[in-house]
C-alpha cells in the first residue's frame, strides 16, 4: 500500500467531474440508487475514484472509504470505475442494488498527464525528452532539499553535492555543462514561477525535468541548461485529509583518512627539521572534531476538495545537527495552495510558500586556509598531532610549523557563522475560458530572500586576537517579479486532428540588494556580531544593487494527426537588459516530430509491444547568465590613504563589450519510448547533441594592457550522449520487484577557443601558493581537464638528475618526466593529466512489496572521472609543514629506497602531477529502506486511515578506489564559472555522511 | 462577445507592458568612463587611484618589497616552510610562472593604465591649466614610477603610454628596448619636474612634487650611469631641500614609527598604508612587517624574510643603525631570548617594520607604515656616488656621505663615535666602494640593494665571491639580473618572444 498520489491528472478529471455534476444536477427524475465500495486487490479502498454512467456525463466518487452512492435512471447502463494509476474497469449494472469492484494497479503511465512548459501534456503525445520523479522517490528518505532528493533518479540528471555541510548547496547538470563561464545550472520553475522558491520534498507532487531543445525552448533564453519543472501538491475531492510524516536519523561521517600518530609524525619532521621537538600529546583530530549527527523532519498537512475549492495546507521543519561540532542547519516552512472556481468560466488560485532556515556554518572548503582561514576539515587532517587542544595556558594551540593557523577544534567550536533566510512566495493565476476551446491564463508571481549573515572571529582564536575580534553582519535581499500571459486554444477535428496553439508575454524582473558592515578589535567576544558599535576599529562597509528585467514573447503548436504522427513547432523572442547595447533581442526556435508507431494498424493489437514511439527535435536555447552592467565599461571606486585617512579615488577596472550576447545552445534529440507485455516492462533509449556556440569567455587579456580579461563570446563546446531508462515489474504476483535502472553518458569537448588557443588556469585554494596554472581548455579535450607534470617516482642514487628552476635535483626528490625531451624540466613538459567527467553514470532503483512490507534499495554511481586530490597533496608533499597520511611512513630514506613516495624535503614546490591524480569512479548504496505499512483495518480500527512505520540506511556502502575519504567531491564548484570549471577537485570539503533513519507516514 | 472584450483588453494589456519594457541598463554604485572626466577633481581622483594601487599586497605589501629582499644578498629565507615561490625568489631557481612575478606584473601594469586614464582624462576636462598640468604630471609620474620599477626587473618590456579601452588594439605590440623606455621615462620625469607643485597639501610625501620627480630622475640617471646628470639632479634637490621640505631625520629610529610615517621631512617618495584596514582586491593590505616579524615571539611574526647570520655578524657592532635595523633578541613566553634561542629561525630578524608598526594586527598584518621608496638620506648618496664617479672623493662628495653618517651616530641624542667621519682624499675605487657600502647599511631592508647589485654588476661577487653573505653557488650573471616575464604573457602574445634568457 503506498500513499496516495495526487496527479494534475487527477485534478483535471476533478474538475471534470464538477462540471459533469454541474450538469447532472439540472437534470431531474430518478429510478433507484446503486452503491458499493472500490478497492483495491489488497482489499485497501480506492478514495476519489470516479464513477460514471457509460455515455453520459453521470457520475460520482468514492469517499475517504472508497464508498459511493450514484442515481441511475436508464434502465441497463454500464458503470465505468476509474482511479488514477490503476485500469478502469466496466461492469454493466444489470440489476444490481451493490456494487463492489476491485481495480488493478496499471503501471502504464501513457495516459498521465505530464507538466511542460505553459501547459500539461499526455505522455503518450509529448515529443520531447521529459523524465518524471514522482513523490515517493523525492521523500524516500529526509533529504535537505529537492536536489539532494533528486540525486540519481532521472537519467541525463547528474546531482552531486558541493559540500556535504549542512545546507550546503548541490550541483546539478541536465546532460553536462553548457558553458565555460557561465552558469550551467538549469532552472527551476516551481508551479509555473520560472525562478521560484523550491519547497520542501515532501510538499512537491512530481518533478519533471526538460531535457531537450523542444521542451526546453519555450524557456528561450534561460533554456540551454535543462529546465527542472516542480509540481506542488494540491488538495483533492473528498474529506478533509490529516497527514503526518515524520523521521529521525542518526549520521557520521562517511569515512576517515588514516594519518601518522604524533611519534610518526615527529619522526618525520625531525628528519628535516630537528630544532623541532615532540610537544608530548597525541591528538587524533578527527576523533576532535566529529560527532554523531542528527535529523528530525517532521511535516503535517491538511488537504481536501469540495465542489468549488481544493486547497493543500502543509507546513515541514527540517533540523540537523552537523556531524562536525558547531555546524547544524534547520528549516520551517508553511506551502499553501488554493484553487476556487469562481465561475463556471473563471478559475482563481494562489500558491504561497513561506519559509525560514537557518544554518550554523563551520569553514570547510577554504577558498584559502591561510593564518586567519583555515578549515576544519582540512585542519583535522594536516594538523599538528603532537599538539593538544589546549596549551598549558588554556589557550587553544596554534600551528608551529605551518602558517600559524589555529587548531580545528579552536575553528569549529568558535569561530561563528550563522546565516538566516526568509523566503516569501506568492503566486495568483487565474484562467478564464473565453470560449469552449480558447482560455487564457494569467499569473502574478512574487518572491522575496531575505538573508542575514552573522559571523564572528572571538579572540579565543589566534586569528581573532590578531584583531581583537572581528564581527561582521551581511544583508541580501532580492525580489523576482513574474507576470505571464498565455492564450491556450485547443481543437479537434473530425477525432483525428489534435490541436493546441499555445502563445503569450511574460515580463519578470530581478533586484538584488546586498549590504554588509565588519568591525573590529571589541571589548569582549560577548557581543558577538550584534554591536558592531562597539568595535574600535571600523572597515570599510560596503552596498551594492544589481538589477535586471526580461521580457519575452512565446508560442508553441503542437499538431497531432490520429495520435500516431505528432508534430511541435515552440518559440520564444526574449529581450533581456544585462546584454550589450547592439544585442538586447533574440530568437529561439525549436520543432520536434513523434510518430507512435504502435498506433499504426500494424502493431496495435501486438501482444508483446505495448507501446512503441520514435520522437526527434532540434532546436536552439540560450544561457543568458551574464551578470548585470557586465557589458559596460567601469571604473571602479578603489581604497586609497592619502595623509593617513582614506580618499576618494577610481580606476579602470573592467572594458565594454558593446556586442556580448547569450550563449546559444543547438540540440539534437533523438529518442525512443517502448514498452511491452501490456506495459510491464518499458525502456526509453535517448541520444543527444548539443553545441553551445558564443561562449561567454573571461578571455584573458595582455596584463600590460591594464585588464587581465574581458568577456567576450568566443569558443564553442559540446556535450552528446545516450540515456538508457530500462524497467518494470520483475516479479508481479504476491511479491512484487519494480527496478529501475537509469545509466548516462555525456561527453563534453571544447570545440573551439578564441584563436584555437589553450586557456590555462588556475582553481586551488589560496594558502596553496605556487600551483600556478593547474587547468587546461583545449580544443577537442573536455572543460576542467587537469594540467600537470607526469610523476615518475624519485630519484635514486647515482641517478642523473633532470635540470629546471624549481625542481628537486636530490635522490630520494620527486621525478617528474622530460616530456618535451629538451632535457630541462620546465612548464613546456606539463600535459593534460586527468579528466574530471565521468563516462557514466548511473542510478538502480528497486522496490520490494511483500504484503505489508516494502523494501527499497537504491544505488548510485559514477564511473571513470578523475579526482585531482589537493587534500592529499597537502598532507602527502612532505614538506615538513603539516602531518601525513600514512604514506609518509613508506617515504625515501636512504634506506628504504625501492619506494615511489619522495623524501621529506623543506622547500619542496607544490606541483599538479599524476601523484595526486586518482581514480574516483564511485558506486553507492544511497537508500536501503524496510517499511511496513499497517493493514487497512486495523488502521481502522485504531482510528487511521493509513499508517506506516520505516526504518532505512543512506550511504552505508561505498565501493570505490578513491585514496581520499569521499569520492564525491566539488570542492569550490558552486556558482557560474566555478561550477564549470573546478570539477572533481578534492580539498577539505564537509564530509557526505551515513544516515539511519527510522521514519513515521501517518493520515487521518 | 465578451470573450471578444476580453481578448482586445488582455491584447491591450500586452501592448502597454510591451511598450513599457525597457532594456536599457541604468546601473548605480557603479561608474561609466564617459561620465567620470568633467572637472580637474575628477581627474585628481583618477591620479589617487594610481597611488592608491602601490599600496597592495602584491606591491608595497608585501610580494614585491620581498622579491626585491629577498634577491639581495642582505635577506634570506628564514623559515623554510615557506611558499616554494619564495624559496625560488631568493635561490636563483625561478621558472617563468613564479607566483610572485605574476603578482607584480599586472598590478604595476595596472598603476599604470590608471595614470593613462588620469591623463586621458586631463586631456578633455576644463579648468585652470595649470591644476590640469600638476595632475598631468602626477600621472605621468606615476607612470614612470612603474616602468623606472618594470624595466629594472624585467629587461624589455612593452611600453604603454594610453588609456588602452579596446585591449584588441594592444594585442599584438612587441616589446620596446631598454633605451626608449628609459627616454619616455626621462621625458615623464622631466615633464612632471616642470609641472608638478613644490608641496603637496599637508606635506604628503605619498604624492609626487617636483623635488620627486628630480629626485627620481637621479636615480633614473645614477641607474642609466648618466654621472653628470644624476648629479645635478641630485645637488638641485640638495640644494633646494627647504622649498621642498625635506632633511634628515635627528634619529635614525624615527624613520621606521609608524605613527611618525605621514608627511615625514625625509619621505621624498612613499606608499602609505593605514593600519588595521583592509579592502577588497588585496588593496591596503600589508604583510612586509609580518614577513619579517619573528615566529614564535610573544608577538610574533612569520620568519620568512630574514638576513643570513653573516649579515648580522659582519654589520660594525657600533652602528646605531644595526640596532634599529636588527631584532636580535626578542621577548618570547614572556623572557627576553637572544636570537640563538628563538623557536623557528635562530637568526637575528628585520626589526625596522616590526618594532613600531603602529596600528597593526596581532602579528603584525596591516600595519600603518609608510613604505620609502626614496628618502633625502638616498639622494645625497646618489650625489655622493655621481660626483664620486666624476671627481673622486672631493669634500663636496665626501660631505654627503658625512651628512649621512654624523645622524648615524645619533643614538637617541647620544653621539656615537660610530661611524666616523670619511675623508676626502682617498682614491676614487675606495670611495665608490664605501659609498655602496654605506648604502647597504643604511639603506638595509628597504629595497635597495638587490638594484645596486644589479646596476653595478656586483652579483658573482655578492654570491659566488669568498665573502659572500648568502652564497648561492648557481647564481648566473647572464640570468638572474631579470626575472622572466611571466608566461601567459608570452603566450597570449607571442610577439614578446623571446624570453628573457635562461628562463
Amino acid at each position: 500500500m503506498k500513499f496516495k498520489l495526487l496527479s494534475i491528472s487527477t485534478a483535471l478529471k476533478i474538475l471534470l467531474l464538477m462540471c459533469v455534476m454541474v450538469q447532472s444536477s439540472l437534470s431531474y427524475g430518478q429510478t433507484r440508487t446503486v452503491s458499493g465500495t472500490v478497492s483495491e486487490d489488497n482489499g485497501d479502498p480506492i478514495i476519489g475514484a470516479t464513477v460514471q454512467i457509460k455515455g453520459t456525463t453521470i457520475g460520482t466518487v468514492t469517499d475517504i472509504d472508497g464508498r459511493y452512492t450514484l442515481s441511475i435512471e436508464s434502465s441497463n447502463p454500464v458503470l465505468v470505475f476509474r482511479s488514477v494509476g490503476f485500469k478502469n474497469q466496466e461492469v454493466a449494472l444489470g440489476n444490481q442494488s451493490v456494487v463492489n469492484v476491485t481495480l488493478d494497479r496499471d503501471v502504464s503511465s501513457l495516459n498521465e498527464v505530464v507538466v511542460v512548459g505553459y501547459g500539461t501534456q499526455r505522455r503518450s503525445d509529448l515529443t520531447g525528452s521529459v523524465s518524471s520523479v514522482k513523490s515517493e522517490e523525492l521523500t524516500a528518505f529526509p533529504a535537505i532539499n529537492v536536489a539532494q532528493a533528486l540525486q540519481g533518479r532521472a537519467a541525463g540528471v547528474n546531482i552531486q553535492a558541493n559540500n556535504g555541510a549542512p545546507g550546503s548547496s548541490f550541483k546539478i547538470r541536465i546532460r553536462g555543462g553548457t558553458s565555460i563561464n557561465a552558469s550551467s545550472d538549469p532552472i527551476f520553475v516551481v508551479d509555473g514561477f520560472i525562478g521560484g522558491a523550491l519547497p520542501p520534498p515532501e510538499d512537491i507532487e512530481s518533478i519533471e525535468v526538460l531535457k531537450d531543445a523542444s521542451a526546453t525552448a519555450i524557456y528561450g533564453s534561460r533554456g540551454a541548461n535543462g529546465v527542472i519543472l516542480v509540481t506542488t501538491r494540491r488538495g483533492k475531492k473528498g474529506a478533509p485529509r490529516i497527514e503526518f510524516n515524520t523521521a529521525f536519523s542518526s549520521q557520521e561521517e562517511i569515512a576517515r583518512l588514516d594519518l601518522l600518530n604524533a611519534s610518526e609524525f615527529m619522526d618525520y619532521i625531525q628528519e628535516i627539521r630537528p630544532q623541532f621537538n615532540s610537544l608530548g600529546a597525541d591528538t587524533n583530530w578527527q576523533d576532535e572534531i566529529f560527532r554523531p549527527g542528527f535529523i528530525q523532519n517532521h511535516q503535517f498537512s491538511i488537504s481536501g476538495a469540495s465542489d468549488n475549492v481544493d486547497y493543500y495546507v502543509s507546513s515541514a521543519f527540517f533540523d540537523q545537527k552537523g556531524v562536525i561540532i558547531g555546524s547544524g542547519f534547520n528549516r520551517f516552512s508553511v506551502t499553501s495552495n488554493v484553487n476556487i472556481k469562481a465561475s463556471e468560466r473563471l478559475k482563481i488560485g494562489m500558491n504561497m510558500f513561506v519559509q525560514r532556515s537557518a544554518q550554523e556554518g563551520t569553514r570547510t572548503q577554504e577558498n584559502s586556509g591561510g593564518s586567519n582561514n583555515t578549515g576544519v576539515v582540512a585542519g583535522a587532517f594536516k594538523f599538528e598531532p603532537d599538539q593538544p587542544v589546549f596549551d598549558e595556558n588554556g589557550r587553544y594551540t596554534i600551528a608551529r610549523m605551518n602558517d600559524p593557523h589555529d587548531n580545528p577544534v579552536a575553528v569549529a567550536r568558535e569561530f561563528q557563522n550563522e546565516t538566516e533566510t526568509d523566503r516569501i512566495q506568492v503566486n495568483f493565476l487565474a484562467d478564464y475560458q473565453l470560449t469552449d476551446n480558447l482560455t487564457f491564463r494569467t499569473t502574478l508571481g512574487g518572491t522575496t530572500s531575505s538573508a542575514r549573515e552573522g559571523t564572528y572571529l572571538p579572540t579565543l582564536l589566534n586569528a581573532g586576537r590578531n584583531v581583537g575580534g572581528q564581527g561582521s553582519i551581511t544583508g541580501r535581499r532580492s525580489t523576482l517579479l513574474l507576470n505571464e500571459n498565455y492564450l491556450t486554444y485547443t481543437k479537434s477535428f473530425n477525432n483525428v486532428h489534435n490541436l493546441t496553439v499555445m502563445g503569450g508575454y511574460s515580463y519578470q524582473s530581478q533586484v538584488n540588494e546586498n549590504w554588509s558592515a565588519t568591525g573590529q578589535n571589541f571589548v569582549t567576544d560577548a557581543f558577538e556580531f550584534w554591536n558592531l558599535g562597539a568595535a574600535s576599529v571600523w572597515q570599510r562597509p560596503t552596498s551594492s544593487l544589481s538589477d535586471w528585467v526580461l521580457s519575452s514573447f512565446y508560442a508553441r503548436l503542437n499538431y497531432g494527426y490520429d495520435d500516431r504522427y505528432l508534430v511541435q513547432f515552440n518559440a520564444r523572442y526574449d529581450g533581456s537588459s544585462t546584454f550589450s547595447a547592439n544585442n538586447k533581442w533574440a530568437f529561439f526556435p525549436s520543432t520536434a516530430l513523434a510518430w507512435n508507431v504502435s498506433n499504426e494498424d500494424f502493431l496495435k493489437d501486438n501482444e508483446t509491444v505495448s507501446m512503441f514511439k520514435i520522437r526527434g527535435s532540434y532546436g536552439l536555447t540560450g544561457n543568458q547568465a551574464i551578470s548585470p552592467f557586465q557589458t559596460l565599461a567601469r571604473f571602479s571606486d578603489i581604497f586609497t590613504v592619502v595623509d593617513g585617512r582614506p580618499t576618494n579615488a577610481i580606476r579602470p577596472t573592467t572594458v565594454a563589450n558593446d556586442n556580448l550576447t547569450w550563449e546559444t545552445t543547438a540540440q539534437l534529440n533523438i529518442g525512443t519510448d517502448l514498452s511491452f507485455f501490456s506495459d510491464r516492462f518499458y525502456a526509453t533509449f535517448e541520444y543527444y547533441r548539443m553545441v553551445t556556440r558564443d561562449l561567454l569567455f573571461q578571455v584573458p587579456l595582455p596584463q600590460y594592457s591594464g585588464f587581465t580579461s574581458q568577456l567576450q563570446n568566443a569558443g564553442r563546446v559540446e556535450n552528446k550522449g545516450i540515456e538508457i531508462t530500462v524497467g518494470g515489474r520483475i516479479i508481479d504476483r504476491g511479491f512484487q520487484w519494480n527496478t529501475d535502472f537509469n545509466l548516462s553518458t555525456n561527453r563534453n569537448q571544447v570545440l573551439s577557443l578564441p584563436n584555437g588557443n589553450d586557456i590555462l588556469y588556475g582553481a586551488f585554494p589560496g594558502h596553496m601558493v605556487g600551483l600556478g596554472q593547474t587547468h587546461i581548455l583545449r580544443e577537442g579535450f573536455p572543460v576542467g581537464s587537469f594540467f600537470g607534470w607526469i610523476y615518475d617516482g624519485v630519484y635514486q642514487v647515482g641517478d642523473t638528475f633532470i635540470p629546471g628552476g624549481g625542481f628537486e635535483q636530490a635522490p630520494g626528490g620527486e621525478r617528474f618526466r622530460d616530456l618535451n625531451g629538451d632535457g630541462i624540466l620546465n612548464a613546456n613538459d606539463r600535459d593534460i593529466i586527468g579528466n574530471p567527467h565521468p563516462n557514466f553514470i548511473f542510478g538502480w532503483n528497486n522496490d520490494f512489496t511483500w504484503k505489508n512490507f516494502d523494501l527499497n534499495i537504491f544505488f548510485q554511481g559514477t564511473q571513470g572521472n578523475d579526482i585531482l586530490s589537493y587534500t592529499l597533496m597537502e598532507l602527502d608533499l612532505l614538506s615538513g609543514i603539516n602531518n601525513a597520511t600514512r604514506m609518509a611512513l613508506n617515504r625515501w630514506t636512504p634506506e628504504n629506497t625501492d619506494t615511489d613516495v619522495p623524501r621529506a624535503a623543506l622547500g619542496r614546490a607544490r606541483r599538479v602531477s599524476t601523484r595526486f591524480i586518482y581514480d574516483g569512479s564511485y558506486i553507492r548504496l544511497r537508500n536501503l529502506a524496510l517499511g511496513y505499512n499497517l493493514p487497512y483495518d486495523v488502521a481502522r480500527r485504531v482510528g487511521v486511515q493509513r499508517a506506516r512505520i520505516f526504518v532505512s540506511a543512506q550511504n552505508i556502502l561505498t565501493f570505490t578506489n578513491y585514496r581520499g575519504y569521499d569520492p564525491e567531491v566539488n570542492w569550490n564548484s558552486g556558482g557560474a564559472a566555478n561550477g564549470n570549471l573546478n570539477l572533481g577537485i578534492d580539498y577539505g570539503s564537509y564530509p557526505n555522511v551515513k544516515s539511519y533513519t527510522l521514519g513515521l507516514n501517518i493520515a487521518f | 462577445m465578451k470573450s471578444l472584450k476580453i481578448l482586445f483588453a488582455c491584447s491591450c494589456l500586452l501592448g502597454m507592458m510591451w511598450s513599457c519594457t525597457d532594456l536599457e541598463e541604468r546601473p548605480v554604485g557603479i561608474l561609466a568612463p564617459e561620465a567620470i572626466f568633467r572637472t580637474a577633481n575628477d581627474v585628481e581622483v583618477a591620479v589617487l587611484g594610481s597611488v592608491g594601487l602601490l599600496a597592495t599586497e602584491q606591491l608595497y605589501g608585501r610580494q614585491f618589497t620581498s622579491a626585491l629582499m629577498l634577491r639581495s644578498d642582505m635577506v634570506d629565507i628564514g623559515d623554510r616552510g615557506t611558499v616554494a615561490a619564495r624559496i625560488q625568489m631568493n635561490d636563483f631557481n625561478m621558472d617563468d610562472n613564479n607566483a610572485m612575478v605574476l603578482a607584480i606584473w599586472p598590478r604595476f601594469y595596472e598603476v599604470i593604465s590608471a595614470a593613462n586614464a588620469a591623463l586621458a582624462g586631463s586631456e578633455i576636462v576644463t579648468g585652470s591649466e595649470a591644476r590640469i598640468n600638476a595632475l598631468a604630471a602626477e600621472a605621468r609620474f606615476m607612470r614612470a614610477f612603474s616602468y623606472f620599477h618594470l624595466v629594472r626587473n624585467f629587461g624589455e618590456i612593452p611600453y604603454i603610454d594610453f588609456f588602452v579601452s579596446d585591449p584588441a588594439t594592444v594585442k599584438n605590440i612587441s616589446k620596446t628596448s631598454v633605451a626608449t623606455i628609459y627616454q619616455n621615462i626621462i621625458q615623464d620625469l622631466e615633464f612632471a619636474k616642470q609641472w608638478l607643485p613644490d608641496r603637496q597639501p599637508n606635506n604628503v610625501r605619498t604624492r609626487a612634487t617636483k623635488g620627486t620627480a628630480a629626485a627620481y630622475l637621479a636615480n633614473v640617471h645614477l641607474t642609466l650611469e648618466n654621472w653628470q646628470r644624476a648629479y645635478e639632479e641630485a645637488k638641485w634637490v640638495i640644494d633646494n631641500k627647504d622649498r621642498f621640505g625635506y632633511q634628515l631625520m635627528e634619529d635614525f629610529q624615527d624613520l621606521y614609527k609608524a605613527h611618525l610615517a605621514d608627511g615625514l621631512a625625509e619621505h621624498i617618495f612613499a606608499v602609505d598604508f593605514l593600519g588595521l584596514q583592509t579592502a577588497p582586491g588585496n588593496i591596503n593590505v600589508d604583510f612586509t612587517a609580518s614577513m619579517t616579524g619573528i615566529r614564535g615571539a610573544d608577538r610574533s611574526g612569520w620568519s620568512v624574510n630574514v638576513p643570513s647570520l653573516k649579515v648580522y655578524q659582519t654589520w660594525p657592532e657600533g652602528d646605531y643603525r644595526k640596532r634599529v635595523s636588527f631584532d636580535s633578541a626578542i621577548m618570547m613566553g614572556g623572557r627576553l631570548q637572544p636570537y640563538p634561542n628563538f623557536v623557528n629561525t635562530q637568526r637575528p630578524h628585520i626589526a625596522k617594520y616590526t618594532r613600531f608598526p603602529g596600528n597593526a594586527q596581532g602579528e603584525f598584518q596591516q600595519s600603518d607604515h609608510n613604505y620609502p621608496d626614496m628618502r633625502y638620506a638616498e639622494v645625497l648618496l646618489i650625489a655622493a656616488e655621481a660626483l664620486g664617479e666624476i671627481s673622486g672623493a672631493t669634500a663636496e662628495a665626501v660631505g654627503y656621505v658625512n651628512q649621512v653618517r654624523a645622524r648615524a651616530r645619533n643614538e637617541a641624542g647620544v653621539m656615537n663615535s660610530f661611524p666616523a667621519d670619511l675623508n676626502s682624499g682617498i682614491s676614487k675605487d675606495e670611495f665608490i666602494r664605501l659609498v655602496i657600502e654605506e648604502r647597504r647599511f643604511e639603506l638595509a631592508f628597504e629595497h635597495k640593494r638587490w638594484y645596486d647589485i644589479q646596476r653595478r654588476r656586483m652579483g658573482n661577487e655578492v654570491f659566488l665571491g669568498p665573502n659572500s653573505l648568502e652564497p648561492r653557488s648557481n647564481f648566473s650573471e647572464a640570468r638572474d639580473y631579470l626575472w622572466p616575464i611571466p608566461r601567459q604573457e608570452l603566450e597570449n602574445n607571442p610577439n614578446l618572444l623571446p624570453q628573457n634568457p635562461g628562463y
